[in-house]
């Protein structure tokens, strides 16, 4: 691999969580789905880790993952498992967002 | 009685500066320790962190992350995976705790100087959290190790190693005193949270963690990657202060911190990171290559969310681009050549069917490291063990405090970037280094690297047994071959079907 294919990975406009493997991973899948139409969410399963990704924004509410669990869920449990995430995040009571500002 | 929705009282609860009746502003929030960048505080009061946590629910978070790591170890404390694990593998825990342990209490600090100093409401609430955090993991990352300690000496570094004059200490206590230890609040979030813990921090706690599940080593994989959970959130404390800065005219003294953290820790991880991914992990427990690794979480991620704040790729990012295809090949065969010197065993990681994957990850390998390799597997296979121990010292360079190397082959490019200040001759490994010493020469230019120690006459006797001794490393906790050369066995096979052919 060379410089360039090196550089190359830099223009990339994937945001979204990095999970912990586990239900809670499996529910965000869900969620991504539902919560995000008309986009294409990317999974990238390492074993220890699970990217969930979609391009340049990606949106997830509580309640959708609530019904994907299959039990209570606050919005700030998702830390229990959200190792890393890509983009930018905004945090609230019943969503979170993960977004660029800029696309490349 | 219903209870609020955080987000309804979340703004209120943390408007918590106030006008100084006393005091003049500058006494509360002294500018060496605040690092105000000459704004005032209502200029900080616009910090708006993105990643919102408070005390009673990071409580109970925390809790049911401590319920699970705990719980996997608990379970998996009789599969005995330490002592019938690959001697590699072993390898890649004692550098892991060794390097990382003790350093969680001095981020402690560190987020404690954010906790105190900053002008920032929001940021001394999130480092508050980030505090607790860093204790959790110094904590973890010496209780986790210790069950070992009675097995094996060279897990007693988990506890050790930061108090030693060690030369790897010696480089990692160089970068973390700089970027977190020596640093005001601000200067603390941009190098350390923003730079460091949500760039670098996921190669060792998450890259590695990949590589741990693949070699069956759950309880280490779910112990990093519960760590990683704490980092995703305080890692968010540095970025609303760059959005401050850039929005106050700051932005050149943003990019500067930026810049000098990342390199460290570059170097840094060239040295740690590197060589456990591409050399001591047994080969199909291998997830990705250590440049895969740092195409994925640094490149990819963190450069692309660095620019995405407003700030532009380093100035250096074509060398880093080049370097990061290169240099850990150099530091491993450095760590592995003078592995007394070390607190680990390194493993050589340089079978047949080693090389071959490192030539496919790393085209050209063979042309270049392994030409090396070549000369210290004959003299194995010869048994001429002596050759295959260093006589020399290595030369050290005075910014990341590592070796400074080139590679070899027909391209072969070592290069020593020298600098005088103030009379004395500084060696520097590379443009990159230099640049960051000069930013500030008078922070660094009186440090001594381990050999300027030597050359001053600090290590005495002045050969390999003075070196341990001022090193800590007794007898029992210096490094040799992690496989004492079994790896040499196909060597010697191969060398006799060809004698025999």
């Amino acid at each position: 691999m060379s410089i360039t294919s090196s550089g190359q990975a830099y223009h990339n406009n994937l945001v979204g969580p990095v999970m912990r493997a586990g239900d809670l991973a499996t529910a965000i899948i869900e969620a991504a789905k539902l919560d995000n139409p008309g986009k294409e969410v990317f999974v990238d399963d390492k074993r220890a880790y699970i990217r969930i990704h979609t391009e340049h924004e990606m949106v997830l509410y509580r309640e959708t993952i609530e019904e994907e669990l299959g039990r209570p869920f606050k919005m700030n449990d998702l830390e229990v498992d959200l190792s890393s995430f890509a983009g930018q995040i905004e945090s609230g009571d019943n969503s979170v967002r993960f977004y660029f500002s800029k696309k490349v | 009685m219903a209870l609020l929705n955080r987000m309804d009282w979340y703004d209120l609860a943390r408007t918590t500066n106030w006008s100084p009746k006393y005091v003049t502003e500058d006494e509360l929030f002294p500018p060496l320790m605040s690092g105000a960048f000459g704004l005032p505080q209502n200029a900080w009061e616009k910090y708006d962190e993105p990643y919102k946590q408070t005390y009673p629910e990071y409580v109970k978070v925390q809790r049911d992350k401590d319920a699970g790591a705990y719980s996997v170890k608990a379970a998996l404390e009789r599969s005995r995976i330490f002592e019938n694990a690959d001697p590699g593998w072993k390898s890649v825990m004692k550098a892991h705790y060794g390097a990382i342990a003790r350093g969680e209490y001095a981020a402690a600090s560190a987020e404690a100087r954010m906790m105190r100093f900053s002008k920032a409401p929001g940021m001394r609430n999130m480092s508050t959290l980030g505090c607790l955090d860093e204790v959790r993991h110094g904590q973890m990352q010496l209780y986790f190790p210790h069950e070992h300690v009675s097995k094996d000496r060279q897990m007693d570094w988990a506890f050790k190693a930061y108090d030693t004059n060690e030369w790897g200490m010696i480089a990692a206590r160089h970068f973390f005193d700089d970027i977190m230890m020596t640093r005001d609040a601000i200067s603390v979030s941009i190098m350390l949270t923003f730079s460091f813990e949500t760039g670098f921090t996921n190669m060792q706690f998450l890259g590695l963690a990949a590589d741990a599940a693949e070699a069956g080593d759950h309880t280490f994989a779910n112990l990093i990657s519960s760590i990683q959970t704490d980092e995703s959130r305080h890692a968010q404390i540095g970025g609303p202060a760059l959005k401050v800065l850039i929005e106050n005219g700051q932005k050149a003294e943003a990019q500067k911190r930026v810049d000098i953290a990342v390199w460290g820790a570059w170097k840094l991880f060239s040295v740690l990171t590197g060589p456990i991914m591409d050399y001591y992990t047994p080969l199909e427990h291998r997830k990705q290559s250590f440049k895969e690794f740092m195409e994925e979480w640094i490149v990819a991620q963190f450069e692309r969310a660095l620019t995405d704040m407003g700030l532009d790729l380093p100035w250096y990012w074509d060398i880093f681009l080049k370097d990061i295809a290169e240099t850990h090949h150099g530091m491993h065969m450095g760590s592995y050549f003078w592995r007394p010197t070390v607190w680990w065993n390194p493993a050589a990681g340089v079978t047949p069917d080693e090389r071959a994957w490192l030539e496919e990850k790393y085209p050209g390998w063979n042309d270049t490291w392994g030409q090396c390799w070549d000369v210290i597997i004959d003299n194995v296979v010869d048994g001429n063990m002596a050759m295959a121990y260093p006589e020399t010292l290595p030369y050290v360079c005075n910014m990341c405090q590592l070796p400074i190397l080139g590679t070899p082959g027909k391209k072969w490019n070592v290069k020593d970037y020298p600098l005088e200040y103030n009379g004395r001759l500084y060696h520097f490994g590379s443009e990159v280094d230099r640049w960051c010493f000069e930013q500030e020469p008078e922070r660094y230019a009186g440090h001594l690297s381990i050999v300027d120690r030597f050359l001053a006459g600090m290590i005495q006797p002045m050969d390999l047994g003075g070196a341990l001794a001022y090193m800590n490393l007794a007898p029992g906790e210096c490094g040799d071959d992690a496989h004492n050369y079994a790896w040499a066995e196909v060597y010697r096979a191969l060398r006799a079907t060809k004698k025999a052919s």
